[in-house]
């Protein structure tokens, strides 16, 4: 079971989009889910469709893969557009035993369900097309002006890069506890909530003495490199803006130029 | 009633392009009582075998009979087959988790269901046979001891459960020597006053030579030798293609053989090599 | 930053995705009960978990299948939670209620405006709160038990 999570989903390739620098690609998505919240109609949901098809087929990612993100929220978005259907008050259309189905309440359930839907595609390209560790780059670079502030960038970025790393190390170690536990007779299945809650302290507890131990090693082994902190720090694969980065942000901005004129102008 | 292992196959990850067949038509008989070794090269499939035995893992074809049980079969309960086959993982240290000694100890009878008094006396019973003193270390924290004593308390653990089959996985690695043999003779003390049967999975051929008496060995998911140690490694070749070595005492004399020296046999243990070898210099 | 104090907010972190992929069906979603909540408590007994336990909500739902406004919203709650749960580390019966508190206020309004989950706000509200009550007071206290006998581990 372990071996099958495949970790984040990151698609490999080399199109366009994945190319672009992670920045870019984190400050577009943020863009996008703001002018999917500035939309008022269908019309602007039908140009937003447009851009984001585009957008996926410049990717390569198969249009497989961008649907498997939806299935984990396939049933809240089932729930939201039904209940939503049903129970809007309005101009009633159809009648089927106790539960109506208003106009107002058909056009919510369609424009909340594909506004969800939107946004999670929207959201999905982004780490569908950039590596976790580039992301957490790219997180870095935008949050350093804010240092100046006093947030510690680079050390949150160090974290989140070091924590990736670990995740299969640990995701393995809660996989031996679990065995060693269950040869012993415990009993992750059975037993109302609160039973099952208490259950997982065999787990927790010797996981976090592993963990811990792995974080002795790693920390002594930073500092046997001579790791002191990120001041001056440089970096092997230094991150640059290309004019694919530029033509990028532009049709963005074009984008959002337009959503905002159909939604409030005409 | 003897451990039947009739045709186990199983199949990871079956049907993604990944998939391996981590076991292939295995078939084997331990006796009861008996003390078998299995040994192979990393990635042959010891470790899945033995998940199979104690019901952690559910085989894609074969049958595993537990006192007449067919273990395999989906409506038999875990706990069940818990009870029987006892398994302690590598590194079992790792699964201590308890405030002390005698808490943790008690994990495993107490999820069998048993009673607060009988579970005290097993607790004692198992620090006993593992060499550790009740008195002095019941009451204090599991972590506050020493690598080889929080391994002797995990091994403890699982034999408070009176398995009739014990399953041990690798239980001396990451030991020195001193401890090692400790743990050698804490499982040989187990064997000798519980009379159950004993599974040894071990890299280390000289203690499967001295303890064992019927040795398993699996390459590649299959399993492609069976015998007592002499009729084992006495197949030298064979086992170096396959990357396993012989024990240290028959490697020596292997080695003094290709010198010319005209030594007999094949020893399993240190004392052995030491006679032949004392033999064969007295007749010099 | 010390380098122990990072490492120790990186393992954290890991262990509390690690969780969460793992109980993969129950951590995303409207009925959300994330067994890694249980973790909360643990900026009581170190402070490295307050960057910890951001960085960990922060990745996991950026490795799951939710929008940016989740990730966002859902490690913002956390951290704000995690500061306040180092605050009253003095007195553990209120430890796991900041992320309680943190979630059902912030989540819940995120599932109602956002995820237009057609329940009242309050519904929305309350049945986050009592999912991650059940994870912070049902795992997280005796967690919070066994860990502070080994606090040495911390240090």
């Amino acid at each position: 079971m372990i071996r099958d999570i495949t970790l984040g989903q990151y698609y490999p390739g080399d199109s366009k989009i994945h190319g672009l620098d992670p920045r870019t690609k984190i400050i577009c998505t943020f863009a996008y889910i703001i002018s999917l919240f500035l939309v008022r109609d269908f019309l602007g949901f039908a140009i937003t469709v447009a851009f984001l098809s585009y957008t996926i087929f410049l990717s390569k990612v198969p249009l497989k893969f961008i649907f498997k993100g939806l299935k984990p929220i396939f049933f809240i978005i089932i729930f939201t557009f039904t209940v939503n259907m049903f129970m809007t008050k309005g101009e009633t259309l159809v009648e089927i035993w106790f539960l109506t189905i208003t106009k107002e309440g058909l056009y919510n359930a369609f424009f909340m369900g594909l506004r969800l839907i939107l946004l999670i595609i929207g959201s999905s390209l982004l780490t569908l097309t950039t590596k976790p560790i580039n992301l957490t780059d790219g997180i870095e670079r935008l949050l350093s002006p804010f240092r100046k502030i006093g947030v510690p960038a680079h050390e949150l970025a160090m974290m989140m890069t070091i924590a990736l790393r670990f995740i299969p190390t640990l995701l393995e170690e809660t996989d031996k506890i679990m065995k060693a536990q269950m040869a012993r007779g415990a009993d992750f299945e059975t037993g109302n909530l609160l039973r099952r809650a208490k259950s997982l302290i065999p787990l927790l507890v010797p996981l976090f003495i592993s963990a811990f131990r792995i974080a002795q090693d790693l920390a002594m082994a930073m500092e046997a490199r001579c790791y002191r902190g990120g001041d001056h720090r440089t970096r092997m694969n230094a991150m640059r803006f290309h004019w694919r980065d530029a033509l990028a942000s532009f049709a963005m901005i074009g984008f959002i130029a337009i959503i905002l004129l159909q939604a409030y102008v005409f | 009633m003897p451990i039947q292992v009739k045709n186990l196959t199983h199949i990871y990850s079956e049907g993604m392009p990944y998939q391996t067949v981590a076991l292939e038509d295995i078939s084997f008989e331990l006796a009861d009582g008996s003390f078998v070794g299995i040994i192979g090269h990393t990635g042959s499939g010891k470790s899945t075998l033995i998940q199979h035995l104690n019901g952690l893992l559910k085989p894609k074809s074969g049958n595993i009979l537990v006192d007449g049980l067919d273990i395999t079969d989906p409506s038999v309960k875990l706990r069940d087959i818990r009870q029987t086959i006892g398994l302690v993982f590598q590194y079992p240290e790792y699964q201590l988790f308890e405030e002390t000694v005698e808490k943790d100890i008690a994990f495993g009878p107490l999820n069998l269901g048993l009673s607060e008094e009988e579970t005290a006396e097993r607790v004692k019973e198992a620090l006993e046979l593992v060499g550790l003193s009740y008195e002095e270390i019941g009451q204090r924290s599991p972590f506050d001891l020493s690598g080889g004593q929080k391994r002797r308390v995990a091994i403890a653990g699982v034999i408070a459960m009176r398995p009739k089959v014990l399953i041990l996985d690798e239980p001396t690695a990451g030991l020195d020597p001193k401890a090692h043999k400790d743990i050698l003779r804490l499982i040989r003390t187990v064997h000798r006053e519980e009379r159950n049967t004993i599974l040894l999975v071990s890299h280390n051929m000289g203690d499967i030579a001295a303890m064992t008496d019927k040795v398993l060995v699996m390459h590649k998911g299959r399993m492609v030798m069976e015998g007592t140690p002499r009729e084992v490694f006495s197949k030298t070749e064979q086992l170096i293609v396959m990357g396993l070595e012989l024990p240290p005492s028959s490697k020596f004399t292997e080695s003094l053989k290709c010198r010319g020296i005209d030594l007999a046999g094949l020893p399993l243990t240190i004392e052995e090599a030491e006679r032949e070898i004392a033999g064969w210099i007295g007749k010099q | 930053m010390k380098t122990k104090y990072l490492v120790h907010g990186a393992v954290i972190a890991a262990v509390y995705t690690a969780l969460t992929l793992l109980l993969m069906p129950l951590s995303y979603g409207v009925m959300q009960i994330r067994v890694s909540e249980a973790l909360t408590v643990l900026p009581a007994l170190s402070p490295a978990a307050i960057p910890g336990l951001f960085i960990g909500c922060f990745v996991a739902n950026m490795l799951g299948p939710n929008g940016m406004i989740d990730i966002i919203l859902g490690s913002s709650a956390t951290l704000l939670a995690a500061l306040a749960s180092y605050k009253l580390r003095n007195r553990p019966l209120l430890v796991p209620l900041p992320p309680v508190l943190a979630n059902g206020l912030i989540i819940g309004p995120m599932l109602y405006y956002v995820y237009a989950v057609p329940v009242p706000l309050w519904a929305c509200i309350l049945w986050v709160a009592l999912g991650e009550a059940i994870a912070c007071y049902g795992i997280g206290l005796p967690l919070l038990r066994y860990m502070s006998k080994r606090k040495s581990i911390f240090r």
